[in-house]
């Protein structure tokens, strides 16, 4: 019998895992092939739905679902954290002692928010980056009476993001909605000299800022903050005070990564860009924000390249070769305002044009935020 | 683009390899790397990337770091920085 063994039990992980079955269904009815999916809590999140939280426009409860709710019958769930994984033996290790053995390994273990890097972050910043914060930043929303809002992000690579310029936007129109943006001022701080990473979407998104006198202060690379005196200082020299500070917090890779030698500096796994498979290691594939290609980390992306690792690791169990190839291919919905979004769709050749924002993008966005779970999770579709 | 040599290390520099990486990851390497380095340190960042070009000295202006050289060989571009702040 051959094991396929998934770690993380998030977008990448699960839907990579239904589309194993469903392209070795024969394999995996006939007990030839077993699938196991090891997640730390057994609880999935769709984490595009926080920010939604954050505007009350998605309820808590509707960005989770148990996983074994969305795995399909025959793939097995394993509750538990991984410790480290053996590439030479072909073993993972599970805190507790319990050790898996696989043929081929897919690793899906995401990223790790680390706001300790950054002095003051922990006690001075709202973020939305995990529900309970999202929580937290929407009860402070609705109580807020107006002032200075700073937007910042710590560090590059971070997850989703055109998330930092969406909330923005939607906090310029949610003040607006309240009657309160005449009283109010909006701070964009970005880590490199342009709002955005890419060339063509970059201008777009400042030109929007400017129209709404969002006031914008980049390159930002934050030092420190102190809570007492809400006021940050960058490496660059600059300080700005604020009254709500909305960080996105410096990313990793997880830390089983560094401990298996699979990590880089910042425990994202050297992937191979086409064949996502990790480099210099035998019957492993990476996908979603846990690989360290240059590209975006996003649900979306975890969703295109979770297609070519499905279809590789069904080669490979058949005797072939991962013959599949991601073209660095990318889909995401860019939110303008409440009720407005653009998108940014590209591969590796190919950057993005954002469409003029619309209520019709929106609205598709809107209707993905439900379909999510059965055309993204549980691979229906 | 600056037709500077880079001249010959006066001190022990540090080498940040970015060969290969994508923009903004030369700058986000270099930024890390002053970061965790003493004032007076020289570093020399290796990036093939285009974009880069722009950004890396936009930034080291706005930062108030110097950049003291820069040179292209073979596709790499070589940029001589002090941390001088
Ligand atoms: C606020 C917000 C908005 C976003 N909006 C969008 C959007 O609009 N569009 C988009 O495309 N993307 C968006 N994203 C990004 C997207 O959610 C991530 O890029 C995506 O979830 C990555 O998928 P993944 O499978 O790599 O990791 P994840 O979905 O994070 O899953 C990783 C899983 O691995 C598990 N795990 C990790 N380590 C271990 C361990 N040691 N042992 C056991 N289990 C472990 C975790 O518990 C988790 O379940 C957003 C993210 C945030 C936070």
């Amino acid at each position: 019998m051959k094991r396929v063994v998934v770690l993380g039990g998030g977008i990448g992980g699960t839907t990579v895992a239904n589309r194993i079955r469903r392209l070795l269904a024969n394999e995996v009815a006939g007990g030839q092939v077993q699938i196991q999916v090891v997640d730390r809590e057994g609880i999935h999140a769709y984490q595009p739905g926080f920010l939604m939280v954050v505007f009350d426009k998605m309820r808590p409860e509707e960005t989770k679902q148990a996983e074994s709710h969305l795995l399909h019958r025959s793939i097995e769930l394993v509750k538990a954290e991984v410790e480290k994984v053996d590439a030479a033996q072909k073993k993972v290790l599970l805190k507790g002692g319990r050790e898996m053995t696989y043929d081929l390994l897919v690793i899906a273990s995401g990223s790790v928010l680390h706001p300790e890097l950054v002095p003051g972050f922990s006690e001075a910043a709202h973020t939305f980056y995990d529900l309970s914060n999202a929580e937290k930043l929407r009860d402070a929303l609705r109580s807020f009476p107006g002032g200075r809002i700073v937007v910042n992000v710590a560090g590059l690579p971070y997850k989703c993001p055109v998330a930092p310029l969406e909330v923005t936007f939607m906090l310029d129109d949610f003040l607006r909605s309240r009657g309160i943006r005449d009283k109010s001022e909006i701070h964009y701080t970005y880590p490199i000299p342009k709002v955005f990473g890419i060339d063509t979407v970059a201008p777009v998104m400042q030109k929007l800022m400017v129209d709404r006198g969002i006031s914008i202060h980049v390159p930002f690379n934050v030092q420190t903050i102190d809570p007492a005196k809400k006021s940050m200082t960058s490496l660059e020299g600059d300080t700005l005070t604020f009254d709500l500070l909305v960080g996105i917090p410096p990313h990793r890779g997880a830390d089983f990564l560094q401990a298996s030698g699979l990590g880089d500096k910042g425990n994202w796994v050297p992937t191979d860009r086409y064949a996502l498979t990790a480099d210099g290691k035998e019957g492993i594939f990476v996908l979603g924000d846990a690989t360290n290609i240059p590209i975006s980390k996003a649900g979306s992306t975890a969703d295109y390249e979770a297609e070519v690792v499905a279809q590789n690791v069904a080669s490979v169990v058949r005797g072939g070769g991962p013959t599949a190839r991601y073209e660095g291919r990318v889909y995401c919905w860019i939110m303008t305002g409440l009720t407005q979004a653009t998108y940014i769709k590209f591969d590796y050749l190919h950057p993005p044009h954002p469409p003029t924002p619309s209520f019709a993008h929106y609205w598709n966005k809107t209707i993905y935020n439900r379909a999510y779970w059965d055309m993204t999770a549980r691979a229906m579709f | 683009m600056s037709a500077e040599t880079v001249p010959p290390a006066s001190s022990p520099r540090r080498v940040i390899d970015a060969r290969g990486s994508w923009c903004p990851g030369p700058l986000m390497e270099l930024i890390a790397a002053i970061r965790e380095e003493d004032v007076g340190t020289e570093l020399e960042l290796l990036s093939s990337d285009e974009g880069s070009r722009k950004d890396v000295p936009l930034w080291l202006e706005k930062a108030g770091q110097t950049l003291v050289g820069m040179t292209s060989e073979g596709g790499v571009d070589h940029y001589l920085i002090r941390k001088v702040r």
